[in-house]
């Protein structure tokens, strides 16, 4: 299966140390992202959800080995990157860029566009300042800026056109990869909306595989072939974008998708609401790691944490024991 | 390199601040006045008009006696020589002397009086001359000329120090960081004077030797700032977004993280000023400074508190160093103001 991925990702984890309450305490460690697997094919888009400070971006931020792993393995295109060298690794950097969540901190102050956009063919190629210069031009062309904004700062943009930038300089090199950290989270609505289709049409144009990150169903669903679900770290669900939206399993899919709201005043609205707050990843509960807010909780749950399983065989994988009757007591609110 | 819109916007702000900017313009014309010292405080004349040649003494070697029918070989007395041009209206010989006709090593003797001399126009010591008969304004030019210029220099050397130092603890962290935070502590309770003391009880040490051994023991205090920003702006995105194109380590430091470490560096830069001035006059004060003769701010308050009946000597080096103090501090000041992040963020 490997063979016809280009990323995959197997047993992820990134631990932080944290401060220990005593010298003679226990070590602890947050565990931002706990033995992760997915994968990603050539062109296709991979979106994963989750709410804030569920690891989705540590994760991303580890594939991309901008952290340092703490177990697990990522390959791609045939290299191991938690295991290359500093040096390999910057020679592959240029297949696998991010596009970053803040278009206000992800671009430095102090540089134009045009030296922004020109940082990667500096670092990566021989070409010559004339060179550089037109392969920006047609870079911001390609993501829909101004020539004029070449000799212009970041500061001297609005959040939708920095974000503009900031992709344009991660498609500089002509990635294979594009890794998308909730890239429209700090914008206007109807700004993102012109983002996810650039998106989409580089991806169509480039033949790009987009791993992208957002806590929003809405919009992840618009530009994702596969969805993967995360909660506290790991992935609690994963199937094709229609399929998880049709027939979700996990409880904590479900209430998502029922969190959704829905502009239709007549339509039923769920009971059931996410209650209490996320636990903390120092501490996380013991067994299944939603047990502590879900609506359907059973004392299996406590004790036994559930495995990711493959359940229709359609790569649709669900980590819950009671996946079965969960799925059988769901009624969509939606009408697809 | 072009400036940034929030460099101008910065320069713009101290601009408007005009005590500091005027103060700025000030220390750069003394700065100035003091690098050409030779033109306007000098015994040796700007211009000689000689049998037809022009000669210009203010720089080069010492022109022989010889040369203006004086009748010897040493350095040309110029004072005896406006005598005798003067007694001479005919000839179309003349001189430009110097506005200030005195050189600081030369001790001058007016006839039938012992110095200090208190000030006088008739005899062009506008501040009096100090316990030797040197003239005290020429004194205090050339001695503010070595301070700033050694104040400079201590700081580059303090400055290249602690920003590597610091850059370095900043962006490896882990056993480099704890290492160099110990050393620091160590460092910054050595008594830096008693060593000076001892070293120069042993070596007479000079401009070169003392800038260096002070900056050895002042590099440290730059370093924690510069360790913190540089620890703040290595995990803001931007750097990561470099480092996800590819970019190397080095091109890390210095094309992202140093240049927005400016601003620090900038502010520090009066203050750093002022401390390396005062630390070579406190030096000089106590006679463990630069050598004997050299024109000094601290051995002429020296001088002067030692010798209070001679107000004209103490009231000088108070007044030269509180007005330069003063005008540096006011600079700091603005260029604080003036790099103040509440009133210019990032996304202004």
């Amino acid at each position: 299966m490997s063979q016809h991925n280009l990323l995959t990702v197997s047993g992820l984890s990134k631990f932080f140390p944290v401060k220990k309450h005593s010298l003679f305490g226990d070590k602890q460690y947050l565990r931002a992202v706990d033995n992760v697997d997915l994968y990603i094919k050539p062109g296709e888009t991979l979106g994963i959800v989750g709410e804030s400070g569920c690891g989705k971006s540590t994760l991303a931020k580890t594939i991309a080995r901008l952290y340092a792993s703490s177990a697990g393995e990522v390959h791609f295109h045939g290299a191991n990157l938690t295991k290359l060298s500093q040096k390999a690794l910057r020679s592959i950097r240029p297949k696998i860029q991010y596009v970053f969540q803040d278009p206000y901190e992800s671009l430095n102050p102090r540089h134009t566009v045009g030296s922004i956009l020109q940082e990667p063919f500096i670092i990566h190629t021989q070409l010559s300042l004339q060179e550089r210069e037109a392969k920006v031009k047609a870079l911001l062309d390609t993501v829909g800026l101004p020539e004029h904004a070449i000799n212009k700062y970041p500061h001297e943009f609005s959040g939708g056109q920095r974000q503009r930038i900031g992709i344009a300089r991660a498609i500089a090199l002509e990635p294979d990869l594009l890794i998308c950290d909730e890239p429209v989270s700090a914008l206007d609505v109807s700004v993102q909306s012109q983002i996810i289709n650039l998106l989409n049409e580089l991806q169509k144009k480039m033949n790009l595989a987009i791993l992208f990150i957002a806590h929003d169903l809405a919009v992840v669903k618009h530009i994702s072939d596969r969805i993967s679900v995360m909660y506290l770290g790991s992935i609690v669900e994963s199937a094709d974008s229609d399929e998880l939206f049709k027939r979700p399993r996990h409880p904590y899919t479900q209430l998502l998708l029922e969190a959704i709201p829905n502009p239709d005043p007549n339509a039923k609205r769920s009971e059931r609401r996410i209650t209490g707050e996320l636990p903390s990843p120092i501490n996380p509960p013991q067994g299944c790691r939603f047990s502590t807010r879900c609506p359907m909780v059973e004392p299996r749950c406590h004790s036994t944490r559930p495995p990711l399983i493959v359940t229709d065989g359609q790569d649709h994988q669900v980590a819950c024991h009671y996946h079965q009757q969960s799925f059988e007591n769901w009624e969509s609110p939606w009408d697809y | 390199m072009m400036f940034s819109p929030q460099a101008k916007r910065r320069w713009q702000r101290f601009k408007s601040l005009k005590r500091g900017y005027y103060s700025f313009y000030a220390i750069c014309i003394l700065i100035f006045v003091s690098l050409f010292a030779e033109i306007w405080v000098n015994n040796r004349p700007v211009i000689i008009h000689y049998n037809d040649t022009l000669y210009f003494p203010s720089y080069g070697d010492i022109i022989p006696g010889d040369t203006f029918g004086l009748g010897y070989q040493w350095e040309t007395n110029y004072r005896d020589l406006k005598q005798v041009f003067d007694n001479n209206p005919d000839s179309g010989n003349w001189m430009l002397e110097a506005l200030v006709p005195y050189n600081p090593f030369e001790n001058h003797f007016i006839e039938g009086e012992f110095p200090p001399y208190a000030p006088s126009i008739e005899h062009r010591h506008y501040l009096g001359t100090d316990m030797a008969g040197r003239d005290i304004l020429s004194r205090l030019v050339y001695g503010f000329r070595i301070a700033i210029l050694f104040s400079l220099f201590l700081l580059t050397i303090s400055y290249v120090i602690g920003i590597t130092i610091g850059a370095l603890m900043g962006f490896l962290g882990g056993g480099f960081d704890l290492i160099f935070q110990r050393i620091i502590e160590i460092l910054s309770n050595v008594p830096i004077l008693y060593i000076i003391m001892i070293v120069a009880s042993i070596i007479t040490p000079n401009f070169w030797t003392l800038a260096l051994m002070l900056g050895a023991f002042s590099w440290m205090g730059l370093t924690w700032y510069m360790r913190t920003e540089t620890y703040r702006e290595n995990t803001r995105e931007y750097v990561l977004a470099a480092r996800s194109i590819g970019a190397s380590n080095w091109r890390i430091m210095f094309k992202h993280i140093l240049p927005n470490s400016v601003s620090i560096l900038v502010t520090f830069f009066p203050f750093s000023v002022v401390s390396g001035i005062t630390a070579l006059t406190s030096l000089d004060y106590l006679g463990f400074g630069l050598p004997a003769p050299t024109p000094s701010w601290g051995e002429l308050l020296q001088q002067g508190t030692s010798n209070l009946d001679y107000q004209w000597i103490a009231a000088s080096a108070v007044i030269a160093l509180t007005i330069v103090l003063t005008l540096v501090t006011f600079i700091g000041e603005a260029i604080r103001e003036a790099f103040d992040p509440k009133k210019y963020s990032y996304f202004s």
